[in-house]
């Protein structure tokens, strides 16, 4: 199963060198960016069991998320947390996979409900992930059958707070230790798997290349993989290139 | 030279504000708390200042530039109070031109992300184009051809002269009628949320854009909101004497179909198209019938 | 020899030397060449601004003199004439040229008729009487017959209901012309000139009718447009640009001879039409802005690229007499001035879709998609193109119709300005829809190793997109012709400048708003790539589908039926009556052909012949 000591946890400083960010801003106005980023959080809700039916409550009049600068998206290219509110079959792990590598970092993950952080009463099914942090690195657990929706604000909370003070980039671990998950994510779906995402190309993209980016799973994955470099746009004039 | 600096600048703080006010409005009315002062902006951070951002090529890039420049370009067309820009250069038909280029920036942007989602989000914003559009240039018309003439400036001097009295809205109440409800389909609000529409196409137009890509979005939905509410406050409210009432003005008109917008679901395309041409339209053509008869 | 002997002259030489070298491989440069001279030739005429200059060439038929002559109108539609010849002929030169003998074509038949219609098209322009006029109308009816033709297929199917469409409105126009002889005794212009205000309303009427419908049969005013978009489209490539271009307004360019030189917009408005509040006038734009609409929202539900853009070619021309029609300084400056934009546009236009058509073998819209990605510097043709063609700033065509909406809220016509409002939004339409299923959207696997167009057609195409950039940005050389022609014509001259009008009720500087929009364009790129943090390329797979892993061999692009919305509501409102209408009248023509045939077999010949005497000679006498 699961090695601990490699899976990590919040507010744990990662013993890897800060990059330079992307943004030029963010180089400069480093406090207004994060208080901004935690500020401002638009969510994915997931919602792949009975967890979801406290999010409405929590988004609407009587507990009003809105007033704390968040608000629901719908695409993962729009998203900052993805909230993951139930138990996850193998099936619906792919997509949520998926989700979650479409999205925009700096990205988090919020497991709401036991199901997620160990099964829950889905723990002797043949047919569901027990941990959601095996296969992407997850910020906050919001554990409960169901949590009430003062939980799930407590817990959006800590993770403001988390974004805040610089703690919360747990995103930047799925680049460099995406080997590790990887593995996890092939122990499940077999050897083929792949995604649409390219997340090595992005790592060096972005210079978030960690020394266990790459392993035995990644080179297990190129073996197979299909090609998923960008339509770059050519001018590719016949005359010229035949006169070069 | 400086006011062409300064009424982009203007109009993105304004807008921001509107923004806000929408917010609000919606939470007011939802019986919520709503977002804080700020909020609008740090979304716009946020956004930027994301770390990896996906494009879908160069096209995707540029169009959003368009978006958010053709806007900045546009809003130069209006007169501020004590500022004209470049209104006697562009004039209204020009104008109402003008502000078609940010959406056939995003139009573009939108169609080099290869998502069919937000090309449906585009079809049908076009066709709301289509349909807001015939009002919207009915009521152009009519004012053009009461103030005989195109030039902004000389619309709202006009308009200035006689107080009240001289006010669009109140020469023509059936034009600005009309222009009202053309703004609430201009803006793309319920009912005529067609071409966001979350639920059913993934919010259209914005469901591959993210970062910088939604942050250039929530930018020019700034300068659309005062864009809508500033041409309204020209054409029918006798512009701006000074910044107070200009202000109080412009937020007044976008408040309107905001206040509209929370209370409705939304209508289907060919519904949307039916209803716009044949209500607004109509009183519109009734309201230019008694202009020249 | 004056200076216009010499510019037929080449033209004619273009001709005899395509009909003789049109094999070889240099034709086509050659007659790249021929046409540039013709075009030096042309601005030596100074037919724009001087006098009229007359051909040396004068004939006599019966008692009737024919002569030739250039004013400034004739200049102005000369000028686009042989500039869209050299344009088109330039893209036609080099690898478009061989691709069309490989397949099996004769393009020294394509040459001979491309010069075939240039030389026609000025003959036409010089015309000096109503006889020229008439023969050079006949000459260049035929000569784009043989262009519409040389396609075979579909396209000589077209060019035979042109065909049809030209003979009917030919001999329209000879019956008018009869009619004007028997009236005045001359078809001399200024001897008809003086005598056509003794007519009366009837026969002014009648020679509308004849001559009008004639002209407008090559216009495709409605309700004569059915034959012109499949003759055009289905025409070879860079054939389809100059017919696109140009050739239907030499339809435009009669009726501004007949409606605006000899009849007057005075006579027209006086004329009222009966049982109704409308003038001759209001009658003839109506039929102009219903010209603008029909046949745009026509091309909305095309899906072949050709036909999309032939389809809008027969709108724009309703634009040109719409203005025309309002007659006030700025709107017949409008109409004529996008006459010149309208072509540097729509050839532009075709030429991208023909590279396309060149490059992936269809032009098809819903088995195109993505092909920005690799025939990015087409994408930027076909973009200027299509901005031009809606009339967004800051392109030429946003221009030219902005002139015909000022004119017509000046002169207090609403319901034509919607129209023509009406119109230019379905153009918006129907050319996003253009440019998003050819080029945006995503690549097919089989489009993956296109290329960009070959280099001898994109620099014509980059060219003309130039020029349309550099028309929108700085129209006052190209007003200052269209002022003279209006001054030529007795209009009053457009107040022009450098950057566009000048008009103390709200003008337009296009210097002033292409620099704000290239400034503002600066500014959105500052906060976008200054202020944004670093993004990635991704491959078009990676995409959102809700959850769905989306591969190469399942397509994921919206673009058949693509305004579906809209179509709910309106597509009832297709009924095809005009087809409807020309079927009817088809069967008709058929049904009493048979008659005749079978009366004429079955009853004894001598009677027939006897009787059709008879009842000639009872209309004639009566």
């Amino acid at each position: 199963m699961t090695e601990l000591i490699k899976t990590p946890r919040t507010g744990e400083t990662l013993p890897v060198k800060a990059g330079k960010r992307t943004n030029p801003l963010a180089n400069v106005f480093d406090e207004l960016v994060r208080f901004a980023q935690s500020r401002s959080l638009f969510m994915l809700h997931y919602c792949t069991g009975c967890g979801a039916i406290e999010l409405p409550p929590s988004m609407t009049s009587r507990f009003d998320m809105e007033r704390l600068g968040i608000q629901p998206m719908v695409s993962p290219r729009q998203a900052d947390i993805l909230l993951v509110t139930g138990y996850v079959s193998v099936k619906t792990l792919k997509r949520i996979i998926l989700t979650y590598e479409q999205m925009g970092s700096p990205k988090y993950v919020i497991g709401i409900c036991s199901c997620t952080v160990n099964g829950g009463m889905y723990w002797q099914s043949y047919a569901t992930a027990k941990k959601l942090n095996d296969y992407m690195p997850v910020d906050i657990y919001i554990a409960g059958c169901m949590p009430r929706p003062e939980a799930v604000i407590a817990g959006l909370r800590e993770l403001m707070e988390n974004i805040r003070q610089g703690k919360a980039d747990s995103w930047k671990d799925y680049y460099r230790h995406y080997d590790h998950y990887l593995g996890h994510q092939q122990r499940l779906f077999g050897e083929t798997w792949q995604t649409p995402t390219d997340v090595i190309a992005e790592a060096r993209h972005y210079g978030l290349f960690g020394p266990d980016t790459l392993g035995t799973h990644t080179a297990l994955l190129e073996q197979h993989q299909r090609p998923l470099e960008a339509l770059e746009m050519k001018v590719d004039i016949p005359e010229l290139m035949a006169r070069r | 030279m400086i006011e062409l600096i300064l009424m982009p600048l203007a109009a993105f703080v304004i807008g921001l504000a509107m923004v806000l006010m929408m917010r609000r409005i919606g939470a007011r009315l939802q019986r919520r708390v709503g977002p804080p002062l700020l909020q609008p902006l740090w979304d716009i951070i946020k956004l930027h200042g994301k770390e990896t951002q996906t494009s879908h090529g160069l096209i995707h890039e540029l169009g959003i530039v368009m978006a958010i420049g053709g806007f900045v370009a546009a809003v130069t067309l209006m007169p501020l109070p004590g500022m004209n820009g470049l209104a006697e250069q562009g004039g209204l038909i020009a104008l109402v031109y003008m502000m078609m280029i940010p959406s056939l920036g995003l139009a573009l942007g939108v169609g080099q992300c290869a998502n069919p989602n937000g090309s449906i989000g585009i079809s049908r914003a076009l066709t709301a184009m289509l349909a807001y559009d015939i009002p919207m240039v009915i009521v152009v018309f009519g004012v053009a051809f009461f103030y005989g003439s195109t030039s902004l400036v000389q619309i709202i001097d006009a308009q200035q002269a006689g107080g009240f009295a001289t006010w669009g809205i109140a020469e023509m109440p059936l034009l600005a009628f009309a222009g009202l409800f053309a703004m609430q389909a201009m803006l793309g609000k319920q009912p005529f949320e067609i071409y966001v529409a979350p639920a059913e196409i993934a919010t259209g137009p914005m469901v591959e854009m993210g970062g910088k890509f939604l942050g250039g979005l929530f930018i020019m939905q700034c300068f659309q909101l005062y864009a809508a509410g500033a041409l309204y406050t020209l054409l029918f409210l006798g512009g701006g004497e000074n910044w107070l009432t200009f202000l109080i003005k412009v937020f007044a008109v976008v408040a309107i179909p905001m206040s509209i917008a929370f209370l409705f679901p939304r209508y289907r395309t060919e519904d949307v198209v039916r209803l716009v041409w044949k209500w607004p339209a109509m009183i519109g053509l009734l309201g230019i019938a008694f202009l020249m008869y | 020899m004056t200076s216009l002997d010499h510019l037929v002259l080449v033209s004619a030489l273009t001709l005899a030397l395509m009909l003789l070298f049109g094999r070889m491989r240099i034709a086509g440069r050659l007659a790249v060449v021929l046409y540039a001279v013709q075009f030096l030739l042309l601005m030596q005429t100074g037919a724009l601004l001087g006098e009229p200059v007359a051909s040396s060439l004068t004939l006599s038929v019966l008692d009737l003199q024919m002569h030739w002559r250039y004013d400034a109108l004739s200049w102005f539609f000369a000028m686009i004439t042989i500039g869209a010849g050299f344009f088109c002929a330039w893209y036609a030169a080099g690898v478009w040229q061989e691709r069309y003998r490989e397949e099996g074509h004769s393009p020294r038949l394509f040459h001979v008729a491309l010069a075939a219609n240039v030389l026609t098209m000025l003959i036409l322009l010089g015309s000096g009487d109503l006889l020229s006029l008439f023969i050079g109308w006949e000459l260049v009816s035929w000569a784009s017959f043989l262009l519409m033709a040389v396609g075979g297929g579909p396209a000589g199917r077209a060019a035979l209901r042109y065909l049809v469409y030209a003979f009917s409105g030919g001999m329209a126009i000879l019956a008018g012309l009869m009619l004007i002889y028997t009236q005045t005794g001359s078809l001399d212009y200024a001897r008809v000139l003086s005598l056509l205000g003794e007519l009366s309303d009837g026969q002014v009427w009648l020679l509308l009718l004849l001559i009008g419908g004639g002209f407008a049969v090559k216009m495709g005013l409605l309700p004569f447009h059915l034959w012109q978009a499949a003759a055009y489209a289905e025409t070879p490539g860079p054939g389809s640009s100059f017919l696109g271009a140009i050739s239907a307004r030499m339809g435009l360019y009669a009726l501004i001879m007949l409606l605006v030189a000899m009849l007057g917009i005075g006579r027209l408005t006086a004329m009222e039409v009966p049982f109704t509040f409308l003038s001759a006038r209001d009658l003839i734009a109506w039929i102009a802005a219903l010209t603008v609409i029909i046949p745009t929202y026509i091309a909305l539900q095309q899906h072949d690229a050709r036909y999309l853009l032939a389809w809008h070619g027969i709108g724009q021309g309703g634009y040109m007499l719409l203005g025309l029609m309002v007659g006030n300084a700025v709107g017949s400056a409008g109409g004529l001035f996008h006459v010149f934009t309208y072509g540097i546009t729509q050839a532009a236009l075709l030429m991208a879709v023909f590279a396309v058509v060149h490059r992936t073998g269809t032009a098809d819209l819903n088995k195109l998609g993505g092909l920005v990605a690799r025939m990015p510097l087409t994408f930027l043709v076909l973009l200027f193109g299509i901005i031009s063609l809606a009339g967004l700033p800051p392109m030429a065509g946003f221009v030219s119709k902005w002139m015909v909406y000022r004119s017509l809220v000046a002169e207090g016509m609403p319901l034509l300005f919607v129209a023509a409002v009406v119109g230019t939004l379905g153009t918006i339409l129907s050319v996003y829809k253009l440019i998003h299923n050819i080029f945006l959207g995503q690549l097919r696997i089989e489009h993956e190793q296109v290329r960009e167009a070959p280099l001898s057609m994109l620099l014509p195409m980059l060219g003309l997109s130039t020029l349309i950039f550099l028309v929108g940005v700085t129209p006052g050389p190209a007003l200052s012709w269209v002022a003279a022609v209006q001054a030529s014509l007795g209009l009053p001259p457009v107040p022009y400048t450098l950057g566009g009008i000048e008009d103390p009720r709200g003008g337009l500087d296009m210097l002033w708003l292409v620099g704000i929009l290239m400034a503002g364009f600066g500014v959105g790129a500052l906060i976008f790539f200054g202020l944004g943090g670093r993004s990635k390329r991704v491959h078009q797979l990676d995409n959102y589908a809700g959850g769905h892993f989306l591969t190469a061999d399942v397509r994921y692009q919206y673009s058949d039926n693509f305004y579906a919305g809209l179509m709910h509501l309106i597509g009832p409102w297709y009924r095809g009556a005009f087809l409807w209408l020309e079927k009817a009248l088809t069967a008709t023509v058929a049904f009493l052909s048979a008659v005749m045939n079978g009366f004429y077999r079955y009853a004894q010949p001598a009677l027939f012949v006897l009787a059709t005497a008879v009842a000639l000679l009872a209309l004639t006498t009566a």
